[in-house]
């Protein structure tokens, strides 16, 4: 199937202010390449820091990578026009409380996109109250502001603003983790309906591993601005092969009985991004970590193969297979 | 029991704006009620002046000079308020001067409010170097000291009731850009605001349809602040000798005109005084009554 | 592990804020017990009392809200009718508190090493150089590298995982006999969340305290504690062992949530999940009904006609159900409902059972 997106070599600085007007260069992105095919959903997992959430301004085209090339079907992001952008691209964001402007009622809301494009006639009625029962928001509400909804509903308004303009890629940023838990399924009961009937590419961004599990095709692994870990999600959740996707993994804690806490987590801290760690950039934090993970970035093994990652010493893996012989 | 999409208000179609629901709150506030009654009544006051009395507020009359009061001895109820030293009348001038004390106020907000809303709303929106600018422009404009950049001006130019619009207008925008400019930052941060990026809104309808409506509660707040100042500064620069010029009449004129019989005759500079506080206190009531009222902490 | 010395006893807590006119009842009659070495965690969603509950046997709650309790005793001291003097003595001394967010938590305008002696010093006479050992040490105990240059630093300067360890520091300072954390890891990074869980764990069961957990996510309970409360509208509505509460949930409302979280290697991709229809209710006025009747699929004529009392079940269970005690009578596949206005397309895949545990 055709890649419906694709990364080449993106990163993002910022520069960011320190002491006395002295700048320094944060790299929030170093370097991603990314192809996402059209129809699957790809889970980006990864912790407050590692980039994620600039990739997904810059998929959105609010943000402009300084370097590499975002291809939307083929052409470069910056080809299209901000209609033309919005009409291939998105998002459904973390928050539903501050992503619904509180002053426009949620039949506003969801017809905003459509307004935009000039459509605003009795065919957007229809169809925003179409999409309104669609996405399981009880017609009488379409009148409502924002303030008058609870945290699911709103998520709903959301999700179908997102999806009046019938884009062919919806960007999910934490869409489930700042509702209560009862919620959250019925949202993602509803996000995994409409990828299967509207064909819909998905990147599912999340720290909730249950979450993508549930959801993604395919998962890609963040750590520092770099993609550490790419796969079909049932070889990562089965075999991960990095040692951060192996902490990630560990650290969700099921609901179930007998469940203990898990034996070890990464024990240093986050480290600055303004300031990355030489080498492989987790090695701070690895359980694994050799003198050469400290002097010598990892390459990345399996570039041709589904299944990729960077790590010297990685998991699941033959020694003979190992990438450093 | 499948139900599950039932408000928290449950079921009734109840969808009043937030700007509604504020407004429904305003009038449950006694200061909103009270500060606002007098308002309304010193505008219709101002409106309907000519009917309310018989006298032409210019027109002097020598021989009736210095007429006193109903409540004071020889007072009589021809002139109520008794006439100043050019026989004009006392009340005809009070109510008179409401007009201009009003309309000066009004119209110094709108402009300022204009000014101080754009470039709030530029700086908070685009942040980097428009910011810097223009905060360089405010600080400048908070070095200089109102009342006397006024006179200055006002001297050097003649006076002329346009020119001290335009001139308060143009010295009390500094707090409508503060405000503003926070505002617009908070809310520049609000998915929304990136939401409406993503749809691919232009920037005049993310200013103008996302930002500026949720940004309306502090403007408003702002807007009550500044009209009083303007009546006191106007009031201050016709006591200085250099606002409103007779034949116009405005209360800060009125009490420049009475501050020689201040010993003699006190009423003359306590009446268009007491008006004054009684407006400005008005003002502030329903400043702060909106200020409770937009703040998310007032929420039910 | 929890012997019979209770720490902590609340009977019958009661809260109601008046707001615009009407008057909210957000925890009503909850009955808790906190034991020496016991973990003990509040369970429920936003709004259903928990962090209130909190604040109230902490003294916390502002002066308009109305706080009544049969019995509030720590260590058998009475605080229902405790002096606000007596309460500062007791806080951050015998009881002591964690927040989510350790960064509005900790005072940005102070160096760790001052907040830490001030609050050593309004509770022991120790003079300020003991004070600063003691804050290091603790500093140190609770995993934080060089202690002694973290003293001077400000909150600011350190990151999410470190301030929530000096938040633990801090609460260990007077050596509390009653820890309430609320929420300790919601604001925290997942592989952050579980080094700070385990702390707290190991600290706990080394020096014996009591931990009141107050949390949503069944996840962190499941590590972390042996006995469950769980809190609806206000109510406790379920009380058990963590295993017993975990493994065959008996209210309703517990039961929806275990099988509304997804689990990898238990429930399958794009399964549907199970839910808890409806929204939580407001809570004004006295309940003629059970408060989770709205959305209850088992709901029958007697739970709309009266409030539920709490009642035993077996195994030293407490449920407000009527519901048969033995966990019978109950159906997973109630919980999978097909979303009424996506069931046009997805009605093939609504009926999948939710998995056996």
């Amino acid at each position: 199937m055709p890649e419906v997106l694709t990364m080449r070599d993106v990163t993002r600085d910022y520069s960011v202010g320190s002491g006395f007007g002295r700048k320094q260069t944060l790299r929030a992105l170093r370097g991603v390449n990314l192809g996402i095919e059209r129809g699957t959903t790809l889970g980006l997992v990864g912790e407050s820091g590692c980039g994620k959430s600039t990739l997904a301004k810059i998929l959105l085209g609010v943000e402009a990578p300084s370097s590499g090339e975002v291809l939307v079907d083929g052409q470069p992001i910056q080809s299209y026009d901000r209609i033309e952008r919005a009409g291939l691209i998105q998002p459904v964001f973390q928050d539903p409380y501050s992503s619904l402007n509180p002053r426009m009622t949620v039949e506003a809301i969801i017809a905003a996109p459509m307004h935009v494009r000039g459509e605003s006639g009795r065919k957007t009625q229809t169809r925003v109250r179409e999409l309104a029962g669609e996405v399981g928001l009880p017609g009488h509400l379409i009148t409502a502001y924002p303030s008058q909804l609870s945290g699911g509903q709103r998520q709903r308004v959301a999700i179908a603003r997102a999806l009046i303009g019938e884009p062919e890629i919806l960007i999910c940023d934490e869409p489930t983790s700042a509702l209560d838990v009862s919620v959250q399924s019925q949202i993602l009961n509803l996000l995994h309906n409409l990828k299967r009937q509207l064909n819909l590419t998905m990147i599912l961004i999340s720290h909730n591993l249950a979450v993508v599990h549930h959801l993604a095709d395919e998962v890609a692994v963040m750590y520092l601005g770099q993609i550490v870990e790419r796969g079909p999600s049932r070889e990562i959740f089965d075999a991960a092969r990095h040692p951060y996707s192996d902490a990630l993994l560990k650290a969700v804690l099921p609901p179930r009985a007998g469940v203990r806490l898990p034996k070890m987590g990464p024990e240093a801290d986050f480290p600055s991004p303004v300031n990355p760690p030489s080498g492989c950039t987790f090695h701070p934090r690895c359980p694994k970590a050799h003198a050469l993970c400290a002097e010598q970035m990892p390459k990345l093994s399996g570039a041709d193969t589904a299944h990729s990652y960077r790590c010297h010493f990685p998991n699941n893996v033959k020694d003979e297979e190992c990438p450093r012989v | 029991m499948n139900n599950m999409t039932t408000s928290a208000q449950d079921g009734a179609p109840v969808s009043l704006s937030p700007g509604r629901i504020a407004l429904r709150r305003a009038f449950r506030h006694g200061g909103f009620w009270i500060g606002g009654t007098i308002i309304l009544a010193i505008i219709l006051i101002a409106i309907f002046a000519p009917l309310l009395t018989p006298y032409d507020p210019s027109v002097q009359s020598l021989s009736k000079g210095f007429v006193p009061p109903v409540w004071a001895k020889d007072g009589s109820w021809l002139h109520p308020l008794g006439t100043d030293n050019l026989g004009r009348d006392y009340l005809a001038r009070l109510l008179y001067g409401a007009r201009i004390s009003l309309g000066l106020a009004l119209l110094t907000v709108i402009i300022s409010g204009t000014i101080g809303t754009a470039m709030g709303i530029t700086a908070g929106y685009w942040g980097g170097w428009p910011d810097m600018i223009i905060n360089f422009f405010i600080t400048v404009r908070l070095t200089l000291p109102v009342v006397l950049v006024a006179l200055v001006v006002v001297a050097l130019i003649g006076s002329s009731l346009w020119l001290l619009i335009l001139v308060i207008g143009l010295l009390l925008w500094d707090r409508f850009a503060i405000v503003v400019r926070s505002a617009t930052q908070q809310l520049a941060q609000r998915e929304y605001i990136t939401s409406a990026r993503a749809i691919g809104s232009s920037t005049p309808r993310i200013l103008f349809r996302e930002i500026l409506p949720n940004i309306t509660g502090p403007l408003v707040v702002v807007a009550s602040i500044e009209i009083a100042h303007a009546i006191l500064l106007e009031a201050a620069l016709s006591f200085l000798g250099l606002g409103v010029q007779p034949p116009d009449v405005s209360w800060g004129l009125m009490v420049a005109e009475a501050k020689a019989q201040l010993l003699f005759r006190p009423w003359m500079i306590a009446i268009p005084g007491a008006a004054l506080v009684l407006l400005i206190f008005a003002i502030n009531l329903v400043g702060d009554a909106l200020r409770d009222v937009t703040t998310p902490e007032g929420k039910a | 592990m929890p012997n019979d010395t209770q720490i902590l006893n609340v009977q019958g807590l009661s809260v109601q804020i008046p707001v615009h006119g009407s008057m909210l009842r957000p925890v009503r009659d909850v009955n808790l017990e906190v034991g020496r070495g016991e973990t003990v965690a509040v369970v429920g969603e936003s709004g259903c009392g928990k962090s209130l509950t909190a604040l109230a046997i902490m003294g916390l709650l502002p002066r308009q809200a109305m706080v009544q309790s049969d019995a509030l005793r720590l260590n058998s001291e009475s605080l229902a009718q405790a002096s606000p003097k007596r309460w500062r003595q007791l806080r951050g001394d015998q009881i002591a508190m964690i927040f989510q967010d350790p960064m509005t938590a900790l005072d940005p305008c102070y160096r760790i090493g001052n907040q830490m002696c001030e609050i050593l010093q309004q509770h022991r006479k120790i003079s300020r150089t003991d004070a600063m050992a003691r804050s290091r040490d603790l500093l140190g105990k609770v995993g934080i590298p060089a202690p002694e240059e973290r003293l001077k630093q400000y909150p600011h300067q350190l990151s999410g995982g470190l301030r929530q360890r000096v938040m633990i520091a801090m609460a260990l300072l007077c050596e509390p006999e009653l820890i309430i954390a609320d929420e300790p890891t919601t604001a925290l990074d997942v592989t952050i969340q579980a080094q700070i869980l385990r702390l707290l764990r190991d600290i706990q069961q080394e020096t014996n305290i009591g931990l009141l957990l107050i949390t949503h996510d069944l996840g962190v309970v499941a590590g972390m504690a042996d006995r469950i409360v769980v809190m609806y509208g206000g109510q406790v509505v379920e009380v058990g062992t963590c295993d017993q509460v975990l493994a065959q949930p008996l209210h309703p409302y517990t039961e929806g949530l275990v099988r509304s979280i997804p689990v990898p290697g238990e429930t399958e991709q794009g399964e549907t999940l199970g839910y808890i229809p409806g929204i939580v209710p407001r809570q004004v006025g006295e309940l003629s009904a059970c408060g989770f009747v709205d959305r209850c699929p088992y709901a029958t004529d007697i739970c709309h006609a009266k409030s539920i009392p709490m009642r035993d079940a077996d195994n030293a269970r407490l449920m407000r159900c009527i519901l048969p005690t033995d966990g019978s009578a109950r159906d997973p596949a109630v919980w999978v409902l097909p979303d009424e206005t996506t069931a046009q397309g997805a009605a093939t895949h609504g009926s999948t059972p939710c998995p056996k545990f």
